[in-house]
C-alpha cells in the first residue's frame, strides 16, 4: 500500500507529461553547414580583433521578441530587430548615419519634382528565401497590401498610417504599379518628404507574396502569417524557429543577394530585466544584450570580458507641460513656465540618471541630426536665481507658492527615461528649491498614463520622450506640436499660441531643404521659448557584448543588422 | 467508490466556474490594457480604440465573460491578444518544461528531505537536529525569487560553475524538440554532452524551486519518525532482537512516510506557483514564465486561460490522489 501511494503523484505527472508531449513544435535539427567564406565586408563590420572569421552562434538578448511576425503590424524596436535580420526594404538608412539613404531592394529611385511620383528601379536576380522571385509584382503586392490592410489590422499598422496618412482611399498612396519586371511606380496624392525615409523602417519589409498567400496573411480568423516562422524574406538570415517568450533562431542565408553574414546562427532571446541580461552575459549564456542600464555602464566598461558599445543619442527625454490640464494652472503664465525650465538642472539629471553619457537637451532634435539648430532659442538653462526672480516677477513668494502637479509613469523604463521615479524625486527637489509647491503623482504605463492621462489633457506636467524614426524635423516637432485643420492643438500639450499655426503650416509645406530647415527652426524656437515643454536630456543607449564579439556596430536608429557580427575564438 | 467519484467530479463544475469568474475579475482589476501593450507608446487614441474593438475589449465586462465562457464550453481557450497564438497550444508546448523543472525540484526535495528528516529525528535534541531545524525554517521562509537570484549570483557569476539561465547552451547545441523536456530530448538525440549540459542548466532552478518543499518534507519526516519510533510495535520489534536497520526500514520508515506522501501530493500546487518565480529568474521557457510575461503585457486571454489550465491540473491531480486514497483507505469515502 505504501509503495502505491508513493507512486500516485508521479504517475499523475507522468500521465500529464505524456499527454503534453505530442504537439510540441519541432524546429530544424541541425545547424546549417558553413558556406564558403566571403572576403567582402558585409554590412557594418569593423575589423577590430583581426580578420573576420566565419561561423559560430551568437546569442543576443533584448528585452523581448517581436510579439508577432507580420512586419507591417509592428512599430517597436524589439520587433524591428527581428525583421532587420530576415527581410530587406526598398531603401535603407545608410549604416552609421541617421538620415542618408542607401539602396537596398531598390538599386535606385527617382522622385518627380512635384514630389508626387516615385519610380523604384529594383535589384534583379534576387530571390525570396522560399525560392520565389523578387520582382516588381512582389513589391506592388506589398504596397497594395499595406494600403488595403483589413480593418482589424489597421490599428496595429501605426507607421503606415503615420507615413501615408491613412488606409484605403484615405491613404496618401494613390497607386502602385509595376511598369516592367523591375520597375515600380508609386503615386502620391500630396508631396511629403517623409515618405522615402519612412520606407526605411523594418515594418515596411518586403515579404514574399507566395508566403503571404500560403499563410492567408490577411484573413483575421484563419491567417497564420503572424505566428509561423516564415521564409518570406530576402535578408541575410533565415528565421527557422520562433517562440515569442523563448527565442528566435536564425541561420545564415547562403543565397543572400549581398555580402553574406559571418555567423552560422544567430539566436535572439528575450530577457525582460536589464540586471538579468547583464547576469546572463556575465554567466556566459549570452554573448551580448541591448539596453544596458545606465547604472551598469561602469560595470560593463570595467569588466575585461565585456565591451560597452554606446549608441549616439537620437532620443530626447522631456517634461511635458499642459497649462489647460488643471483649472487656474499657474503654468498659464509664461514666466512661471520659464521659471520651471530654469529650475531644472538638466546636467545634474544627466550625471545622476544617465551615467553622464549623452548630452543636455537645449532643444528637441538631438545634435547628431542635420536638422539640429538652436537658432532663435532663448537661454533657459539651469539658473536657480533666475528661476526665483521669474516667480517673484509673476507675483509669487514663499508664502504664496505656485502649485505644480507632476506625473511620472510607473512599471516602466524607457531608453530615454531609465528611472522615472528617481527622476521625479530629483525634479521635485529642484522645483521646490526654486519656490514651487510640487504634487507628485503616478499612473501605470500604457493606457492609464498615456491614452487616459497625458494624451487626454489630464496631466499638468509629465515625463515622456521620443526616439526619432527618421531624420526629419516633422518627425519631431509636427508629431508633438501639431495643430489640426480645425485649429485644435495636440491635447497632450494644448500648445497653440498666437502666430504659431502660420509658422507650422509654412514649415509643413516647405519642400526645399534649406528653407525647410529654417522654417522648422522657427517652429522649434517658438515651442522652446514659449516653454511648450522642457527638453531635458539626449541619453545614450548602449549594447554590451562579450570580448570575442566583433563587428557589432551600434546604430543611433536603435536596431542593428547583425550581418557584420563575427566571433573570434 | 463510484458514487464518491461521481460526487467529486460533479463538485468540479462549480469549482471551475468559480475559478473562471475569480480569475476573470482579478485580471480586469489590473490597470492597463493589452491594446496599449500591443501598440506601444506612440499609439494614438484612435488606433487604441480600433485594437480594443478588434479584441472585443470594448464590450461590457459581462459580455466579455460570457464570450469567454462560450469559447471554453466549446473547448476553445482562445488566442493570445498579443501574439495571436492559440493559448492551449502554447500551454502544451511549454508545460513539459515546467514539469521537467518541477520533477527535478521534487526529486531534490524528496531525495534530500527524507534522509535529512530521518537523520535529525534520530539525533533528536542534538546539535545537528537543532541546526537542521533552523536551516529548514530558513528554507521555508526564504522567498523563491531571492533564493534564485542568490544562487545565480554565487554559482553562475561569482564562482561560475553552473549556467545562469536558459535550458541548454543554445550556442553549442541545437536539440530537436520532441517532448520539450530537455533531458529526454537530448537523450533521444543521443547527445551525451548536451544531456550533461541540460542537467547543469537544471541544477540551480531545481534547487531554488525545491528548497521550500525540501524543508517541508524534512520537517514532516522528522515529526513523523519521532511519532512512530515511540510506538509499541517498534519497541516490540526491537525487544524481539530484530536488527536496528531492519526495524528502521520495515517498521519506522514505512509507517512514518504515510503523512509525507500526503504532503508531497499537496506540494504540486506549491511547485506550480513557485515555477512562475523560478522560471522568471532563470528565464526557463515554461508555463510560469509565459504567464508572467502575459501579466506584464496584460494579455488577458493568456492569463485567464493559462491560470485556468494550471488550476485545472492542480484540481485534477488532487482529485486523482483523493480517489486513489478512496481505494486505499475506505475511511476516506465517508468523510
Amino acid at each position: 500500500v505504501t509503495t502505491s501511494r508513493w507512486l500516485v503523484p508521479f504517475a499523475v505527472m507522468a500521465l500529464v507529461v505524456g499527454a503534453c508531449a505530442g504537439p510540441v513544435a519541432s524546429p530544424s535539427a541541425t545547424p546549417t553547414g558553413t558556406g564558403p567564406a566571403t572576403t567582402a565586408t558585409p554590412g557594418p563590420t569593423g575589423t577590430q580583433g583581426g580578420e573576420p572569421q566565419q561561423g559560430g552562434t551568437f546569442v543576443f538578448a533584448g528585452a523581448r521578441l517581436a510579439s508577432q511576425l507580420d512586419p507591417i503590424r509592428t512599430s517597436d524596436g524589439e520587433s524591428f530587430r527581428i525583421f532587420r535580420q530576415m527581410y530587406n526594404r526598398l531603401v535603407e538608412i545608410k549604416l552609421g548615419t541617421i538620415g542618408e539613404l542607401d539602396p537596398a531592394l531598390a538599386e535606385s529611385w527617382d522622385i518627380s519634382d512635384d514630389g508626387l511620383t516615385y519610380v523604384f528601379h529594383l535589384r534583379s536576380g534576387v530571390k525570396f528565401q522560399d525560392g520565389t522571385d523578387f520582382n516588381a509584382d512582389a513589391v506592388v503586392t506589398n504596397l497594395n497590401r499595406w494600403k488595403n490592410l483589413p480593418e482589424e489590422y489597421q490599428g496595429d499598422a501605426e507607421y503606415y498610417e503615420a507615413v501615408f496618412g491613412g488606409f484605403g482611399d484615405a491613404s496618401n498612396m494613390v497607386s502602385a504599379e509595376a511598369t516592367d519586371a523591375n520597375t515600380v511606380t508609386m503615386k502620391l496624392n500630396h508631396a511629403d518628404p517623409q515618405v522615402i525615409y519612412g520606407l526605411t523602417l523594418p515594418c515596411f519589409s518586403i515579404v514574399s507574396p507566395a508566403v503571404l498567400e500560403a499563410t492567408h496573411a490577411d484573413d483575421p480568423v484563419n491567417g497564420t502569417f503572424t505566428t509561423t516562422a516564415t521564409q518570406g524574406g530576402t535578408g541575410f538570415f533565415t528565421l527557422t524557429e520562433y517562440t515569442p517568450d523563448d527565442s528566435a533562431v536564425f541561420v545564415r542565408n547562403d543565397s543572400y543577394w549581398g555580402d553574406k553574414a559571418y555567423l552560422d546562427r544567430l539566436i535572439i532571446r528575450p530577457i525582460a530585466q536589464a540586471p538579468d541580461r547583464l547576469a546572463a552575459l556575465q554567466g556566459g549564456s549570452i554573448q551580448g544584450f541591448d539596453l544596458v542600464s545606465p547604472t551598469d555602464y561602469e560595470t560593463v566598461a570595467g569588466d575585461a570580458n565585456m565591451q560597452l558599445l554606446e549608441r549616439a543619442s537620437y532620443n530626447t527625454f522631456y517634461i511635458g507641460i499642459n497649462p489647460t490640464a488643471e483649472a487656474n494652472s499657474a503654468l498659464q503664465n509664461l514666466d512661471v513656465r520659464k521659471a520651471l525650465a530654469r529650475a531644472t538642472d538638466r546636467q545634474s539629471l544627466l550625471n545622476t540618471f544617465y551615467g553622464g553619457r549623452g548630452s543636455v537637451a537645449d532643444t528637441f532634435i538631438p545634435p547628431i541630426s542635420e536638422w539640429y539648430t538652436t537658432d532663435g532659442i532663448e537661454d533657459l538653462s539651469f539658473n536657480l536665481d533666475a528661476a526665483k526672480a521669474l516667480l517673484a516677477g509673476a507675483g509669487y513668494s514663499d508664502t504664496n507658492k505656485p502649485t505644480v502637479h507632476l506625473w511620472y509613469p510607473s512599471g516602466v523604463t524607457r531608453p530615454y527615461m531609465p528611472d522615472p521615479k528617481g527622476i521625479s524625486e530629483a525634479v521635485t527637489q529642484m522645483w521646490e528649491n526654486a519656490g514651487f509647491d510640487v504634487v507628485v503623482d503616478t499612473a501605470e504605463w500604457g493606457s492609464p498614463y498615456l491614452g487616459d492621462g497625458a494624451r487626454a489633457s489630464k496631466f499638468e506636467t509629465f515625463f515622456l520622450g521620443w526616439t526619432g524614426d527618421w531624420d526629419d524635423p516633422a518627425n519631431w516637432w509636427d508629431q508633438h506640436f501639431f495643430v489640426n485643420s480645425d485649429g485644435t492643438p495636440n491635447p497632450q500639450f494644448s500648445f497653440n499660441p498666437p502666430g504659431y499655426v502660420d509658422l507650422l503650416r509654412a514649415a509643413e509645406q516647405e519642400l526645399d531643404p534649406t528653407a525647410r530647415k529654417e522654417a522648422w527652426a522657427k517652429v522649434g524656437a517658438m515651442v522652446i521659448n514659449q516653454v511648450g515643454f522642457i527638453t531635458v536630456v539626449h541619453g545614450d543607449t548602449a549594447v554590451a557584448v562579450a570580448n570575442n564579439v566583433h563587428g557589432y556596430e551600434p546604430q543611433a536608429t536603435g536596431t542593428e543588422p547583425m550581418a557584420g557580427v563575427w566571433l573570434s575564438q | 467508490v463510484a458514487r464518491f467519484i461521481v460526487r467529486r467530479l460533479l463538485l468540479l463544475i462549480p469549482i471551475m466556474l468559480g475559478l473562471t469568474l475569480l480569475i476573470f475579475t482579478f485580471i480586469h482589476l489590473i490597470p492597463g490594457d493589452p491594446a496599449a501593450t500591443i501598440l506601444g507608446e506612440r499609439a494614438t487614441a484612435e488606433s487604441i480604440a480600433r485594437v480594443r474593438a478588434s479584441l472585443g475589449l470594448d464590450l461590457p465586462l459581462h459580455e466579455q465573460y460570457l464570450n469567454y465562457m462560450a469559447g471554453l464550453l466549446h473547448g476553445d481557450f482562445g488566442r493570445s491578444f498579443v501574439t495571436s497564438r492559440s493559448v492551449a497550444a502554447d500551454f502544451l508546448q511549454r508545460f513539459p518544461a515546467t514539469i521537467e523543472l518541477s520533477l527535478a525540484a521534487m526529486i531534490f526535495a524528496i531525495g534530500a528531505g527524507i534522509p535529512l528528516g530521518v537523520f535529525t529525528a534520530k539525533r533528536r535534541g542534538g546539535f545537528l537536529d537543532q541546526a537542521g531545524l533552523i536551516t529548514s525554517l530558513v528554507g521555508i521562509s526564504i522567498p523563491i525569487f531571492f533564493l534564485g537570484l542568490l544562487l545565480k549570483w554565487i554559482f553562475a557569476i561569482q564562482i561560475p560553475i553552473l549556467p545562469d539561465s536558459g535550458r541548454i547552451d543554445q550556442a553549442s547545441f541545437l536539440i530537436p524538440r520532441v517532448t520539450n523536456m530537455m533531458l529526454i530530448d537530448t537523450l533521444l538525440d543521443r547527445n551525451l554532452p548536451a544531456f550533461i549540459d541540460a542537467v547543469r542548466h537544471l541544477v540551480l532552478p531545481a534547487l531554488a524551486l525545491g528548497t521550500i518543499p525540501l524543508a517541508i518534507v524534512m520537517r514532516i519526516t522528522r515529526a513523523s519518525v519521532l511519532d512512530v519510533i515511540s510506538e509499541d510495535y517498534v519497541r516490540t520489534a526491537r525487544a524481539k532482537g530484530m536488527p536496528g536497520s531492519i526495524v528502521d526500514r520495515r517498521h519506522v520508515l514505512r509507517n512514518a512516510l504515510l503523512p509525507v506522501v500526503t504532503v508531497i501530493g499537496l506540494e504540486v500546487g506549491l511547485l506550480l506557483g513557485g515555477a512562475i518565480l523560478t522560471e522568471t529568474v532563470f528565464t526557463w521557457g515554461g508555463v510560469g514564465r509565459w504567464i508572467y510575461e502575459a501579466v506584464a503585457g496584460r494579455d488577458y486571454q493568456v492569463i485567464q486561460s493559462g491560470v485556468l489550465l494550471l488550476a485545472l491540473i492542480f484540481v485534477v491531480v488532487n482529485l486523482i490522489v483523493d480517489i486513489s486514497y478512496a481505494f486505499i483507505d475506505p475511511r476516506i469515502r465517508h468523510t
